[in-house]
């Protein structure tokens, strides 16, 4: 399958903005949150203008306090900046540091003009999170514990961020898309399912439909075959 | 940022340039924000406000003649980028629609030129209403009677349901902060100090700041040093100002966080672990001397200025020391206090026979410690001097 270059680039701004992510302990949610203000960013603008890599240390400091997580600038400064140049020396406090500050600083209010201040999200991750307390309820307790299905639908969720999934679809669908797919992976099925009318997450969702589901499942699986195509 | 000269340098994008920008041809003042509107659609009318929040101003849109408020977003502690407390005001307003909260309209920016150097003002665009409640009763002319304090304080308290019930603390709740329309209908304002609020979780308690709710609206708890608290410190402002319906003037004026608590005790009696069995947990209670063998006397010294009843039986139970025994929004709302004759009333008819604009700001300050209602039994509560006639600005 052939992807755009604008997707590739994303991707592989998405995946720096994990890992910075992760060195500066950024919480899922907040982490999110900083994928879908790039995601929107750039939805919106094209990557020949603006700098990608300057719009997603930005987006890792505002989501960080727009989650009330908030970070220190000079950390987030320092932390993208070693995770992006890996075989050059640490930033030292030097003009650089101070220009790099500041480029932060302003592209901050750039984007949340750019963005009209709308920079609270409705992600799939407290829907998940429901969901998956539900279901378990429904499997023998034996059975649940030998299957990873939290985890893998969790590694989903974070994976999903990579493409612009959640700006296409609504969250609660992409959670039941999700929890369909785990549970496809690990070849199980919703106990009783056969003999109910209506299918299980019509219970979560009612106005999701099969068609819905698929859509999402084949944008996840894009994004898995969109790596492989990016160079690591 | 490669598109626009002020953003400075990126030195992020691939390492290959560290400096970039400079060398397009756009230019920052040129660009368009299609999605945030610049602030020379209003035409600014006059001052209203004036605080550590910053300046608000009455305004117009020049289009369609909306009045509106201004509030500019202070930048002075530019250091750390977009003010995170600007930023939570502007995410809960988003969050937050209701009839007795402030409509946050939009945000508009002054252009970004060599002349603030390259930094756009930020302005959050309200709805205006004509009052606040700080203004209305500082002027003697503007009388209440029972059934428009009772609608007043049912708005108030329906206001507070509503954003508790989303998990957000106002946090600082004052007569100022309390918007009124010639309609008659009442706003919770000022969210600057406002933030969400979660449920403790099981051993962590939460750890938010104490520094927050004007000193003289301040519950003891805060005073005491608590930093997990929850909506009931915005009951007891609501206590406050409810009993300044009456009084007029704000009930206990202290001139120090430990005069504050001295003024609380000689209202609400001693506080001590009888009445507050779990206060012995701050560090504070030990090491104040708090007033000992104070009684609880808020019926008895409000009765001069309350006469009914059902409003000092609510007064006493929004003026909980223990906040966990204070009432909580939804139960006030139940009070037979909204449901006995006379009933809430509409405001509109009383304010239509004031032409001005009443705002706090505009009124004479209101200086602290200036009559403060404690160990007066027969002393007026009266605000400090007050001039009608400085009510000037006029609103139709």
């Amino acid at each position: 399958m052939a992807f755009t270059t604008e997707s590739r680039v994303n991707f592989r701004v998405v995946r720096f903005m994990y890992e910075a992510g992760q060195r500066l302990r950024l919480e899922s949610v907040p982490l999110a949150t900083a994928a879908v203000i790039y995601h929107k960013f750039f939805k919106e603008n094209s990557l020949h203008d603006y700098d990608p890599y300057t719009i997603a240390t930005t987006a890792i400091y505002l989501a960080g306090k727009v989650e009330e997580q908030q970070l220190k600038l000079r950390d987030v400064v320092n932390v993208c900046y070693r995770t992006l140049h890996k075989s050059k020396p640490p930033l030292e406090m030097s003009d650089k540091y101070w220009a790099l500050r500041d480029s932060v600083a302003s592209c901050e209010l750039f984007v949340l003009r750019m963005m009209n201040f709308k920079v609270v999200f409705d992600h799939p991750h407290r829907y998940l999170l429901h969901y998956l307390k539900f279901i378990k309820d429904w499997f023998e307790p034996y059975r649940w514990e030998d299957l990873p299905i939290a985890r893998t639908a969790w590694a989903l969720l974070r994976d999903c961020y990579h493409g612009s999934v959640t700006l296409k679809y609504k969250p609660d669908h992409i959670a039941v898309a999700i929890l369909y797919m785990t549970l496809q992976c690990h070849g199980v099925d919703v106990p009783y399912h056969y003999q109910s009318d209506t299918p299980w997450w019509k219970v979560f969702t009612e106005d999701a439909t099969i068609g819905n589901l698929k859509d999402i499942m084949s944008d996840l699986i894009d994004i898995y075959d969109l790596e492989t195509s990016v160079q690591p | 940022m490669q598109r626009g000269g002020g953003e400075g340098a990126s030195g992020y994008s691939g390492g290959a340039h560290p400096t970039s920008g400079g060398h397009s041809s756009y230019r920052y003042e040129d660009l368009e924000f299609p999605f945030c509107e610049d602030s020379g659609k209003y035409e600014k009318l006059a001052k209203i406000g004036q605080g550590t929040f910053g300046e608000v101003f009455k305004a117009r849109d020049r289009k369609t003649k909306r009045l509106v408020a201004m509030k500019k977003v202070l930048m002075e502690n530019e250091k750390e980028g977009f003010p995170i407390t600007a930023l939570r005001e502007i995410k809960i307003l988003q969050l937050l629609r209701h009839e007795n909260v402030v409509d946050l309209i939009e945000i508009c920016r002054t252009k970004a030129s060599q002349y603030n150097r390259f930094k756009s003002t930020f302005f959050l665009i309200f709805e205006f209403c004509e009052h606040d409640l700080a203004g209305l009763l500082s002027n003697a002319n503007v009388k209440f009677n029972l059934g428009e304090i009772k609608k007043v304080m049912q708005q108030l308290l329906n206001g507070l349901y509503f954003i508790h019930s989303n998990k957000i603390l106002h946090r600082d709740m004052k007569a100022a902060n309390i918007l009124i329309t010639k309609h008659g209908v009442l706003k919770l304002a000022d969210f600057g100090l406002a933030r969400a609020f979660s449920v403790q979780k099981a051993g962590q308690p939460n750890k938010y700041t104490n520094r927050v709710v004007t000193l003289w609206y301040r519950p003891p708890e805060l005073l005491l040093g608590e930093r997990n608290y929850g909506p009931p410190i915005d009951m007891w402002g609501g206590g406050c100002i409810m009993a300044e319906m009456w009084t007029r003037a704000p009930i206990m004026q202290g001139k120090t966080e430990q005069n504050q608590l001295q003024l609380i005790s000689q209202l609400c009696g001693s506080i001590t672990k009888e009445v507050w069995p779990t206060v012995d947990k701050f560090d504070l209670f030990a090491q104040l001397e708090l007033p000992q063998g104070q009684k609880r006397k808020v019926k008895e010294r409000l009765k001069a200025y309350v006469k009914d009843q059902y409003a000092l039986d609510l007064l006493d139970k929004l003026l909980t020391l223990d906040p966990s025994k204070r009432l909580d929004s939804d139960s006030a709302l139940n009070h037979d206090f909204f449901w006995t004759d006379p009933m809430p009333s509409d405001l509109s008819e009383m304010l239509s026979q004031h032409k001005t604009s009443m705002f706090e700001f505009l009124a004479p300050p209101r200086r602290p410690g200036q009559r403060p209602m404690p160990h007066a039994q027969n002393q007026n509560i009266q605000r400090p001097t007050h001039n009608p006639d400085l009510h000037v600005e006029r609103v139709y």
